[in-house]
């Protein structure tokens, strides 16, 4: 299908895939890569974890990221434009609707092969001539995010991914059965991936629509402001650590050391020899 | 010294024995216990036991073995082939702890010490030699720690015989001085001809005794440093002459288990501090107006958005 690859999907014209940065609904601002002339949309998404690097082929990659380019649906992207230009009531053509200065990419957007043809679902439409309309319509935008959380929650199911609240609120009192609960945990989880790709406002209002109880937050407890130190009191152990209570002992290496001084001073170098070992007088130096 | 099973694969340990004599499955037998290079940052450290019945114990001194310290490479590689040759009633084997095993236990997650690798290096050789028949009555050994407890625990190890740690013992008994021999031989011919299994090209075999105070090994250490890969599998990476030599040159390196600030270190890897969790409710709202909290999908799966490449 046309998703399994960006790269070979057939062309519109000859143009390559190519990077663009647009108004992530959620967060500002992310990378996404259109495809085969604009056709396709994908978002960009990084493995990013420490301590990670690559070996490609003969070289090293210090960066251990791993990405992802996966199909996205564009209404997505489209969306926030729309609701802004709804504001005004009117209907509009799109193409005057979607404009940004920031992100000048974002026309290309409308060439996605699914764009036009899926503004139905957030908009109502007019035909006047040859030329559309479109006005921004909240109720139909409900229902599309709420058709969209269905199917993540069928996903999530056959994934089995794991979806359940590790901590619920303590105010939260339970009174469906356990499977209905857990069919609440699965859409819960669905709207907080969906809302990964619209607006808080909007998210809140698909909470609403789904009907899902807002989750109050617990009783506040202040933290205590320092952590416990462990080492305060002497080690008792059945094996000799008297050394931990000399004076000159201490638990902590110097302030300020190397990486190599770091690594080293975790070393158990019991039984190795100093390096001022191998320079003192030869009697000493003898005896092992 | 054949060392061709140790040369097949040096990076791991490697055991060599000569024949068990018969005579040594019969009659009482005494048992030394030594090693070579404990202190070198180049090459293996090499565990030696010698066995014979204790009523040899003369002969042994008629060939003259002494602590292999005192003795020239020619003396110690005649003194091996003499005992060699006194196969009827001398046996002998070998533990080949390469450089590549110190480095690894030494610099693994939960530390092995280089005490505790000798230690169970010893046990070996006194329980393969158990294993191969050989009648144990006493065990010699050269002290590695304190030398009481070394004795208390060879001794809980192996009942019935008697286990002697003393410091010098490879001065004070001849088992333990054709012990060294033995050792000192395998570890010598070990280092000369080091075949090194990474694809180096032409490697400088001029790297002197191998010990860190040894100018002609701290010259190649300094020429055969590569900047991602530190060293070849000859060099104990565990040692301070290698940490400092990488800290200052080599590409610097982070593993998870480096040892940070904890609170310094949970920045850096992207972690929420317990205590978030139990902040202020004003607080929380305000950090949901501001920055954005990534699905716990994506979390849980350390994927990010990206703003650029």
């Amino acid at each position: 299908s046309s998703s399994d690859s960006a790269v070979e999907t057939p062309k519109k014209d000859d143009s390559d895939p190519t990077f663009i940065r647009l108004r992530n609904p959620s967060t500002g601002t992310s990378l996404y890569l259109l495809g085969s002339g604009d056709v396709q949309l994908y978002e960009v998404k990084a493995f990013n974890e420490d301590f990670h690097s690559w070996f490609i082929g003969q070289t090293v990659q210090r960066d251990g990221r791993l990405l992802y380019v996966t199909p996205m649906d564009p209404l997505y992207l489209l969306l926030p434009y729309l609701i802004k230009a709804g504001e005004e009531g009117k209907f509009q053509p799109v193409d005057q609707v979607v404009m940004d200065e920031d992100f000048p990419a974002c026309t290309r957007l409308l060439s996605c092969i699914r764009s036009q043809a899926s503004l139905h679902h957030v908009a109502e439409e007019k035909e006047v001539g040859s030329q559309k309309f479109q006005r921004y319509s909240q109720e139909r935008t409900m229902e599309w995010l709420k058709k969209k959380a269905e199917r993540t929650v069928k996903t999530l199911r056959k994934s089995n991914i794991s979806v359940g609240e590790g901590v619920k609120s303590t105010t939260y009192v339970r009174v469906k059965q356990e499977s209905e609960t857990q069919e609440e945990d699965y859409l819960r989880y669905a709207h907080g991936l969906i809302s990964e790709y619209i607006s808080e406002d909007l998210s809140k209002a698909l909470l609403k629509h789904l009907q899902l109880p807002e989750l109050s937050s617990p009783k506040e407890v202040e933290p205590p402001s320092k952590k416990r130190k462990l080492t305060d009191k002497p080690l008792e152990a059945g094996e000799d650590y008297t050394k931990f209570n000399r004076s000159d002992f201490s638990r902590k290496p110097p302030k300020k050391m190397s990486a190599a001084q770091k690594t080293l001073a975790k070393v158990d170098k019991t039984g190795m020899k100093s390096m001022s070992a191998f320079f003192s007088p030869k009697g000493k130096a003898e005896k092992k | 010294m054949d060392l061709g099973e140790f040369e097949a694969d040096n990076s791991v340990s490697c055991r060599l024995a000569s024949a068990i004599p018969d005579v040594c499955k019969t009659e009482d037998c005494c048992l030394g216990i030594d090693e070579a290079g404990r202190g070198p940052v180049l090459g293996p450290m090499v565990y030696g036991i010698c066995f014979c019945p204790v009523a040899k114990k003369e002969a042994l001194k008629d060939l003259k073995v002494a602590d292999s310290k005192t003795l020239t490479e020619a003396q110690r590689e005649d003194l091996f082939r003499k005992l060699d040759e006194a196969k009827s009633f001398v046996g002998w084997a070998l533990q080949i702890l390469s450089p590549n095993t110190i480095s690894t236990s030494m610099l693994q997650r939960s530390k092995y010490n280089l005490n505790a690798l000798s230690h169970d290096a010893a046990i070996g050789l006194v329980q393969f030699a158990l294993d191969s028949g050989v009648q144990l009555k006493e065990v010699f050994v050269d002290t590695v720690g304190p030398a009481e407890k070394y004795q208390e625990k060879l001794s809980q190890r192996f009942p019935g015989v008697e286990v002697t740690v003393r410091p010098k013992a490879d001065s004070l008994f001849p088992i333990v001085s054709a012990a060294s021999i033995c050792a000192k031989v395998a570890r010598d011919h070990s280092v000369k001809d080091w075949n090194f299994p990474e694809d180096l090209g032409e490697v400088d075999a001029d790297y002197g005794s191998g010990y860190p105070n040894d100018p002609k090994t701290k010259a190649w250490l300094l020429k055969e440093l590569d900047p991602v890969f530190g060293y070849p599998q000859f060099v104990r990476f565990s040692w301070s002459t290698t940490q400092t030599l990488l800290d200052s040159r080599a590409v610097t390196v982070h593993w998870d288990d480096d040892e940070e600030d904890g609170e310094k270190a949970a920045a850096r890897q992207n972690n929420t501090s317990m205590l978030s969790y139990f902040k202020t409710g004003s607080k929380t709202s305000a950090q949901q107006g501001n920055t954005h909290q990534t699905h716990r999908f994506f979390t849980e799966r350390r994927l990010q958005s990206l703003a650029t490449l």
